[in-house]
């Protein structure tokens, strides 16, 4: 999955790195092809009040990851799937920052 | 893989929205599987597994409470060994993990200790692997014969009370 440069991987763990939206469109392209992939997201986004390739971040890209959920069917599951890696890298981001400093992870 | 990966299939990723397999709330009875399951074959982790496009989702477990995985709720399907299943539709065995082609660089082997699996995929009425029920353990381990029947007939119970939700 693609990342910007500047989400930082997570040592140890294949250098996982934190969801974007290129991902989100990515996976849904897998699912539902590049035309209807990119209406679902198109309609997720408005429903967000955001535009198409302007979800940039965490906090945005979760709106955007909540309305696409609302959509149900093969949208929702598509949704949880990113919620999941979302919640891996916060994790384990947290995990690795509290390792380094010398505390527990 | 290709367009043609069933962990990509719209109508099995259908499916397992339909049968609620994504609710927050776990289903006591699956948990109850998944605790015998465990119980049953002396490992320490067992989870009712359900293989979505890019992740895991945790629908029910047994040994992940204070673990990372239980604090999220599934982990990314690049490292997930149930997703296998989904490909192959028969049982998944890995009785070292350490030294397994592929999960031998896997994180949760490398980084969490994981070392030895065992899956078998839960089959809906319609046809679509949804997941796994799976053991998984911190020491490498054979699975004797009667240990993939008993967990058949684990995942089978956990397919019974996923397919009550159809009907109700």
């Amino acid at each position: 999955m693609l990342s910007p440069p500047s989400a930082p991987g997570i040592p140890g763990y294949n250098d996982y790195r934190a969801p974007t939206e290129a991902d989100a469109r990515a996976a849904l392209n897998r699912v539902f092809g590049l035309e209807r992939g990119a209406e679902h997201w198109s309609l997720a986004c408005r429903e967000a009040g955001l535009s198409a390739g302007g979800v940039n971040g965490p906090e945005p890209l979760a709106r955007v990851i909540h309305a696409l959920a609302a959509q149900g069917g093969p949208s929702k599951a598509v949704a949880r799937s990113i919620e999941i890696r979302m919640r891996t890298y916060t994790r384990l981001a947290a995990k690795s920052l509290a390792l380094s400093d010398g505390g527990q992870g | 893989m290709t367009e043609h990966d069933p962990i990509y299939d719209a109508d099995r990723l259908a499916e397992i929205v339909e049968l609620d397999l994504l609710d927050a709330e776990v289903d006591p009875i699956l948990q109850d599987v998944a605790s015998r399951a465990a119980a049953g074959l002396g490992l320490p982790v067992s989870l009712v597994s359900v293989v979505l496009d890019e992740a895991l989702h945790v629908a029910a477990s047994h040994g992940i409470d204070g673990l990372w995985l239980g604090e999220t709720g599934g982990h990314p399907v690049e490292w997930s060994f149930c997703a296998t299943s989904v490909r192959t539709r028969d049982a998944f065995v890995v009785e070292n993990a350490e030294t397994h082609p592929y999960h031998k660089t896997n994180p949760l082997v490398v980084q969490d200790g994981v070392r030895c699996y065992a899956g078998v995929p839960m089959i809906s009425s319609r046809g679509f692997v949804l997941g796994n029920l799976c053991v998984v353990g911190l020491e490498q381990r054979t699975f004797a014969e009667d240990d993939m029947v008993f967990l058949r007939s684990m995942a089978a119970e956990a397919v019974a009370r996923i397919e009550e939700r159809r009907e109700s």
